[in-house]
């Protein structure tokens, strides 16, 4: 039964690579050769349609990992550990190309890497330390508390997240002007469309990592117990 | 015998307040800890001309933050190394009671240094007036103590259980503490020295009151699990 | 059901203690003896299976059979930094007793601890301190008794005590005693239950039984 389980999840997830491959190819495609060019910034404000909706897919990886961890303490599933495990991971890996994105853009913009009035390079900053404890966390726990005390950093971690961008804005905007502010709500149209495409190509690349992830540790699982059963 | 949750509480925070005065292990190194800072702040960051009087909050805060990672590695010590936690465990207390319990004794250890640091940060580092607004710097320090100590209980209830845990704990705990850092460094500035924004201090002040009362939602929520072995 | 890893601690135990009946568990170590205990104390939760204590099913309704339990292990489980009377005083609180002084009074005066009452335990010998965690255990009058590896602190005045608390379980109350020591686990409890890798090996009752002849038959099924 796990076999197949582990089967239809392969499906599941070459499936959603699939998607996340074409709909990225047509972001890239729609944003460099489609979109108008900034009037202000020219060809580097391209960078914003994958800036932000990278950095909106962490986001939703944590919420993700949070739902889990909830679901992992309700039923005492492993299954919920190991989404919320993954889940993580991957939005690691997003907060850190959010920084790394946000950092050539503001090198292009102000010639400077690093920005502390930036509030989303800050807040991403802060929210990848948090983050990273996490495996901290769960590689000194033995075996039998792991899964619940990944849990419940899962919870705690992601109702930090709303807190620290809060509180980094509320920071800046006393201190400094927000200057960094020329995308947000008011794109027109033209770029909105190209914008929501690559947003909805990052959570196709979001959730294709995940059942890939998924997979490799069930196929691992499976394999332990295969290699137990032979030696008994 | 119907165990009363609030003749818990105020047992389990009588036993800690006890095994403090006995030792007074913690708050004394708490105290010399946060001194140490300020002045290692001073050497580091100023020269004798200089006028910090408009980072004082973040002096302070950082400070106390630091100073709050010791008290909180401190807060199951008893427990640990006189192998009692079981004993608690047995018990027929809400976990619930623990918790708040040490968030409790936690924020002790902090009023405890705030007490000598508040006055000291006036001391060393503000020009200008101070005194007339020190009533409003122990307040905001009160309430993001709340926010430490609930904080700060549920971290070490986690750290008890791991390897390294005096490494894993600031780790841990220091990350979930900037936004706090924040608006309680915000809200000293805007009422240290000649500044006095109460509008500003006020909006500082109910973000700090937002923290921990998220925190304790988080912790209702998941501190059961936590000694659910 | 208790797992650590792939190996099972405690598998397939199925047992149950009445009213007024002393339950040995003996086994050599990693037997799963200190699991099953712990189970019971509510201080793990089994993965699967059934569990009640005291008339109240465990894990959903630990906390009220938590009041209901008395728990012993060779470690006293009281502050050492306190003194006597706090530390009675605490787990008086803590389980709601009436009249706390009147009862920690009693039971410092039954385990002989009543004029060091207010002494520090650190300065107590270790037997003295195993002797508090005795009337800690009986600070609440439980009615389960859960006692793992008790007699490795005592001294002799401990020791006798708590066969003589072992022998008032013929009233009203139920004990399960942990213990690696055969001959006395034949002597004090009514039935004796070998444990080994997680697994009940052997059950009998003691009525009847020689100790020298239980040991040999002991020594054959942990080998």
């Amino acid at each position: 039964m796990t076999d197949l389980a582990v089967r239809l999840r392969g499906k599941g997830s070459a499936l959603w690579a699939l998607v996340a491959a074409v709909l990225s190819v047509v972001a890239i495609c729609g944003v460099f050769l489609v979109a108008p060019e900034d009037a202000d910034q020219g060809i580097i404000q391209k960078i914003f349609y994958f800036h932000v909706p990278i950095a909106n897919t962490s986001l939703v990886a944590f919420g993700v990992a949070c739902v889990a961890g909830i679901l992992a303490l309700r039923t005492r599933s492993p299954r919920w550990d190991e989404v919320l495990t993954a889940s993580i991971g991957i939005g690691l890996l997003f907060a850190g190309l959010t920084i790394v994105s946000g950092s050539i853009w503001a090198r292009a913009s102000w010639g400077h890497w690093w920005r502390w009035d930036d509030t989303r390079l800050t807040t991403y900053l802060i929210i990848i330390l948090i983050y990273a404890a996490f495996f901290v966390l769960r590689s000194s726990v033995e075996a039998d508390r792991r899964a619940r005390f990944s849990a419940i950093y899962a919870v705690i971690a992601f109702a930090s997240v709303p807190l620290s961008f809060y509180a980094v804005r509320i920071a800046t905007s006393f201190i400094h002007p927000v200057v960094f502010n020329s995308h947000g709500a008011n794109l027109p149209d033209s770029m909105l469309v190209w914008f929501i495409v690559s947003q909805a190509a990052m959570l196709a690349v979001f959730i294709a990592f995940l059942l890939l992830e998924l997979t490799q540790r069930r196929t691992e699982s499976s394999l332990r117990r295969l290699r137990l059963a032979l030696d008994a | 015998m119907k165990p009363r949750p609030l003749r818990q509480l105020r047992a389990l925070v009588l036993k800690d307040l006890r095994l403090e005065l006995r030792t007074r292990d913690t708050v004394i190194a708490m105290i010399l800890f946060a001194v140490l800072a300020m002045v290692l702040f001073q050497f580091g960051f100023g020269t004798r001309q200089s006028d910090l009087t408009k980072f004082a909050g973040g002096l302070l805060w950082v400070t106390l933050a630091f100073t709050a990672v010791l008290g909180v590695g401190r807060s199951y010590v008893a427990e640990r190394e006189q192998r009692v936690l079981d004993g608690l465990l047995v018990a027929p207390v809400p976990r619930m009671v623990l918790l708040v319990a040490k968030a409790i004794a936690i924020v002790g250890y902090l009023i405890a240094v705030e007490i000598l640091v508040v006055p000291l940060l006036g001391v060393f580092f503000i020009n200008g007036p101070f005194w007339s607004d020190i009533g409003w710097l122990f307040l905001s320090c009160l309430i993001a103590d709340v926010g430490i100590g609930i904080l700060g209980a549920l971290i070490a209830s986690l750290a008890l259980f791991t390897r390294a845990r005096e490494l894993l704990l600031p780790v841990l705990f220091l990350p979930l503490l900037v936004p706090l850092v924040i608006a309680a460094a915000g809200a000293t500035n805007a009422v240290a020295g000649s500044a006095h924004d109460l509008v500003q201090y006020r909006n500082y002040c109910l973000f700090l009151v937002g923290y921990a009362v998220l925190f304790g939602l988080v912790a209702y929520a998941t501190f059961e699990a936590v000694f659910d072995d | 059901m208790k797992g650590y890893g792939e190996r099972r601690a405690v598998d397939r135990v199925d047992l149950s203690v009445g009213e007024g009946e002393a339950l040995a568990v003996v086994g050599p170590n990693g037997a799963g003896k200190s699991t099953l205990l712990r189970m019971l104390a509510t201080l793990l939760r089994p993965e699967a299976g059934e569990l009640e204590v005291a008339g109240c099913r465990l894990p959903d309704e630990a906390g009220r059979a938590r009041g209901l339990i008395g728990y012993l292990t060779h470690d006293p489980l009281v502050y050492l930094d306190l003194t006597a009377w706090q530390n009675l005083e605490l787990f008086a609180d803590l389980y709601g007793v009436r009249e706390p002084s009147a009862r920690i009074e009693d039971v410092l005066d039954d385990v002989g601890l009543l004029s060091r009452a207010f002494e520090p335990v650190r300065a107590f010998s270790h037997g003295m301190a195993q002797r508090l965690g005795l009337a800690r255990l009986m600070l609440h009058r439980p009615v389960v008794l859960l006692l793992d590896e008790p007699h490795s602190g005592l001294d002799a005045q401990g020791a006798a005590l708590l066969d003589r608390l072992l022998g008032e379980v013929r009233g009203t109350r139920a004990a399960v005693l942990v213990t690696h020591d055969v001959e006395r686990a034949v002597a004090v409890a009514d039935r004796v239950m070998v444990m080994r890798l997680g697994r009940v090996v052997e059950s009998v009752e003691t009525a009847g039984l020689d100790p020298a002849e239980f040991r040999a038959t002991y020594e054959a099924l942990v080998a």
